[in-house]
């Protein structure tokens, strides 16, 4: 393995669905010859693309979750990672991304840039991933790489410039004209492995130095040295060009366009050179860990193989020798052998196999240096866990997981589909922090829990398609919580006689409302009114209470208990009369603690076409949403707003049809808020109702 | 309505909110008002379609006094549209919530996150790229939120307007908007160190404009503190001249 981190690129493809992304990755696999046939997406030969490894893929011809892979291009090492094609999972979108330098922008010659190039391109916006472009399928009817690049520009906002120019379109697609070198590029062969270089063809070299000199200078910009050979008119080499472009792309300031027809085997070979000059290596990117030893500071991690090791978890997979783990090394050397702990965890774990993966095949290494990626065999552990060498305790993501805000119920169809959502749930909740699952005593339901409709929905359907779990849903609920507002006393006495040894406490003090914990028990009580082996009896009493409210059966939060007094009975004390006591001063005190329902209240972030501002205003404001403002950005604008999760669900449907589908939104839970009185009414209707239909 | 009965914890003893403690804010923040102080009169200190400007150069604090005044607006419950052509929506959220915390724990209460809350739906934040920034498009953002009932600004903050770029045109049209929409509008205008004052005090490139301004003030840093003083329009002329200011709350220090 090189051990040089300046030739590593770890890169992954962002794209529209159907822009031929799959067929551009084989096609790159098949050139760095990791594979050495080509098949085809909707495989007439039965084969299909490698990088869909899994049978449905295969079948349909799309991309659900393509492995991560590597691939070697005249010298450089090319890491491949998967992207994931939805925004509304914060942890897992942050996950995958965090592990990419730079990333390929696939656009289709025709289509242009679509919704989905809007949204793979915020991501990379969001999480600074410089990138260049490829406008793929140039030998389709209508194709138009420039039309395209004034999209970039003007849809995305995008410094676009041409490093290409077509040699025949559609049809009559031929090669490209490189910009950088002034050659025609051709590509012979078979397959079009053999790139041949030609003079520019006659009828294109006005057209041809017409672009390279936009590209030239735009290039400039960032480039003192570039400049002078400008205006020195002396001679400009590729490397200035390559130099200023680079420097430009890094800064997310340019973006370089590449163009070609994977399907017809043309110019791929150029835009991995592309890749090659103007792509970051791990260490031009800065990252940080959070060190947990020094209130959850940022710390700078070095690329430096010596340094102690600092390793993300960003994928899990099951194979058929166990769990796959996919790792990427920021700092230190992980090898063969080592120990490493889990940060969150605090397990300390010898490291047995290390592997290189490329699609379904792998390789054995004796370790992987920082900026690598690979893959560890025997570690139980789960997505986005950071493993660190014993001397730091430094995290990659943050700790905090926030707690579920929606429920589902779920119900499988049969037994073989119980078995197989016991899997399915089993591996989800390794993945994914957010998601939760759990058995409702009550009902005997299996519930899950998230962040979102769109986050349980996205489970459910994996569930089907990947683990042939066949399951109903139920409506989804929202995670209300009840809380008291004032101060009430208690004084209550359980007492029972009902033959034999009766029961009997009293316990007295107050409830008041808490403004940072959860629960807290305090007891105040001199003298032994209580004796003291009944307090922990008391404390798990009033605990119990606060699972299910008296109000409306919610979760209760926000209380402290104080218990000041109370009496016991020599014989007929015991722990579970404490604990019944408790419990019953409990229900006395907290109606009268004027106890109201708190809703979860949902961060969202609107990214829509100026005009329809207006429009997703309106529909914000309806569902009860506050707007915290908006923010005008060129041809887009962004509006955040607070809105009750309660008023969200159908929100991507109502808000595609009322902006033409063309705005998106993101949601993310931000706070619990007291339900307004008029809603808590409708709440308390609904519960009673659905306690009658249970009954 | 604001609800006034929010309960807090003072110390170890849990309190509630009283009327008379938010009164008490609300007090504090007026008699601390530094423009009050400096002898402006009335509650909201502009007249409907009037103009304000504080100014100072760079760093010194005018986003944050103008913010303070927007919390001021706020507690009384008049609504307040901060337009920034600086910052990120959830950047200028960042000064309401730090200033209000600062100005909440100079008063001892520690925990007025939840009032904090309560205020803010009289607060709308709008942020437009300075270049793209221009009066049809504002009133265009305005007319969608008034038209649909969604915020109606009872005062208007616009944070960093190039003033040296503006010809006197553009404020003039948002003189129209201001009187139009019964606004008061409030500026921060940058002032530069190597620009001098002109005889009146004021900079040059703000000098085609300073007649449309009813409200005049100006921060600057003296050391290691912050003074405001009255350039134009106070109705008291025996207030005094110039105050010094709790860097934090931009409310004066005590001892002024």
């Amino acid at each position: 393995m090189k051990a040089d981190n300046q030739k590593i690129r770890n890169i992954g493809i962002s794209a529209h669905i159907d822009s031929g992304k799959t067929t551009l990755t084989e096609r790159i696999l098949f050139y760095t010859k990791r594979i050495h046939a080509i098949h085809d997406v909707k495989g007439k030969d039965g084969v299909g693309a490698t990088m869909d490894s899994m049978e449905l893929e295969k079948e349909r011809g799309i991309t659900i979750a393509s492995a991560a892979t590597y691939c070697e291009w005249k010298g450089y090492e090319v890491n491949i990672i998967d992207t994931p094609g939805h925004v509304d999972f914060t942890i897992e979108v942050e996950r995958s991304l965090r592990v990419l330098d730079g990333a390929i922008l696939v656009l289709c010659a025709v289509g242009g840039v679509q919704s989905q190039s809007i949204t793979v391109d915020r991501q990379m916006k969001r999480y600074k991933v410089p990138c260049i472009a490829f406008i793929n399928k140039c030998d389709r009817s209508g194709a138009n790489p420039f039309r395209v690049i004034g999209q970039l520009k003007s849809k995305l906002g995008h410094n676009a410039v041409a490093m290409q120019i077509p040699i025949g379109l559609e049809n009559d697609v031929q090669g490209v004209v490189d910009l950088v070198a002034m050659k025609a590029l051709y590509f012979d062969g078979e397959n079009g492995e053999i790139v041949r270089e030609a003079e520019i063809p006659a009828h294109l070299l006005d057209e041809a130095k017409a672009k390279r000199e936009e590209m030239v200078d735009a290039a400039s910009i960032f480039s003192d040295e570039l400049t002078e050979a400008i205006l020195n008119e002396t001679e400009i080499t590729s490397e200035m060009i390559y130099a200023a472009l680079r420097k430009g792309s890094l800064q997310r300031e340019i973006t370089p366009v590449f163009m070609g027809s994977a399907y017809k085997n043309k110019a791929v070979q150029p835009m991995l050179d592309g890749v090659t000059h103007l792509l970051p290596c791990p260490s031009d990117i800065e990252n940080v860990a959070i060190n947990m030893d020094n209130n959850e500071e940022t710390v700078a991690l070095n690329n430096d193989p010596e340094k102690p090791v600092v390793a993300l978890v960003f994928k899990l997979e099951d194979g058929q020798y166990g769990q796959l783990t996919y790792i990427r090394v920021y700092q230190g050397t992980l090898a063969k052998g080592s120990t490493i702990v889990n940060v969150r965890t605090g397990k300390k774990v010898k490291v047995g196999r290390v592997v290189r993966m490329h699609a379904e095949q792998m390789e054995d290494v004796e370790q992987l240096n920082a900026g690598y990626i690979g893959a560890l065999f025997g570690i139980e552990c789960s997505s986005g866990d950071t493993f660190t060498s014993p001397e730091v305790n430094l995290t990659m993501l943050s700790m905090f997981v926030p707690k579920p805000v929606i429920s589902l119920a779920i119900v499988p169809k049969d037994n073989k589909s119980q078995l197989a959502m016991a899997k399915a749930l089993n591996r989800f909740a390794k993945e994914d922090p957010t998601f939760k699952t759990f058995v409702d005593h009550e009902t005997g339901d299996t519930i899950i829990e998230g962040m979102g409709e769109l986050h349980l929905d996205i489970y459910v359907e994996r569930m089907r398609r990947e683990y042939g779990a066949d399951v109903t849903t139920g409506n989804p609920r929202v995670a209300y919580r009840e809380t008291i507002t004032q101060r009430a006393d208690f004084n209550y006495t359980h007492k029972k006689q009902t033959g034999g040894s009766g029961q009997f406490g009293r316990v007295a003090g107050f409830l008041e409302p808490l403004a940072d914990a959860e629960f807290v028990f305090e007891n105040k009580i001199f003298g032994g009114s209580i004796p003291s082996q009944y307090i922990t009896a008391c404390e798990k009493g009033f605990k119990q209470s606060m699972a299910k409210g008296p109000k409306l059966e919610f979760p209760v939060t926000g209380v402290k208990v104080v218990i000041n007094d109370g009496a016991s009975h020599a014989v007929d004390s015991s722990d579970m009369a404490f604990q019944a006591a408790a419990r019953g001063a409990f229900k006395e005190a907290y109606l009268r603690a004027k106890p109201v329902v708190h809703e979860p209240i949902m961060k969202v972030v609107v990214e829509t076409p100026s005009e329809f501002q207006g429009a997703v205003m309106g529909l914000l404001n309806q569902r009860r949403g506050m707007i915290i403002g908006s923010q005008d950005e060129d041809v887009m604008c962004v509006i955040e707003a607070q809105v009750p999760l309660a008023e969200m669900f159908g929100f991507s449907t109502i808000l595609r049809s009322a902006t033409q589908g063309k705005a998106q939104f993101t949601m993310e839970f931000a706070l619990y808020r007291q339900v307004p009185q008029s809603i808590a009414e409708k709440i308390a209707l609904d519960v009673a109702q659905n306690k009658k239909s249970a009954a | 309505m604001l609800s006034i009965s929010v309960a807090l914890k003072r110390e170890k003893n849990v309190i509630h909110l009283t009327h008379k403690d938010i009164i008490m804010i609300k007090k504090e923040m007026i008699y601390r008002n530094p423009l009050v102080n400096l002898g402006y009169d009335s509650e909201d200190i502009l007249p409907v379609g009037g103009f304000g400007a504080v100014m100072a150069h760079a760093g010194v604090g005018k986003t944050a006094l103008l913010v303070q005044l927007a919390l001021n607006m706020m507690l009384r419950q008049n609504s307040v549209l901060h337009v920034s052509l600086n910052d990120a929506v959830s950047k200028v959220d960042l000064w309401y919530q730090e200033i209000f915390r600062d100005i909440a724990s100079k008063f001892g209460i520690d925990e007025v996150n939840h009032y904090g809350e309560k205020i803010q739906p009289y607060r709308f934040i709008m942020t437009f790229k300075v270049e793209g920034f221009s009066t049809p498009r504002l009133e265009e953002r305005l007319t969608d939120l008034m038209e649909q009932n969604i915020f109606k600004p009872h005062t208007m903050i616009i944070d960093g307007f190039k003033f040296d770029d503006a010809g006197r045109g553009q404020l003039m049209q948002l003189k129209e908007l201001a009187v139009k929409y019964a606004m008061r509008l409030w500026f921060t205008v940058h002032t530069h160190r190597h620009e001098p004052p002109q005889e009146n005090g004021m900079p040059l490139s703000f000098l085609h404009v300073e007649d449309l301004f009813d409200v005049i003030v100006q921060m600057e840093t003296r050391g290691e503190e912050v003074f405001i003083k009255a350039v134009k329009g106070k109705s008291d002329p025996s207030a005094k001249n110039d105050l010094l200011l709790d860097p934090a709350t931009m409310l004066i220090k005590n001892g002024n």
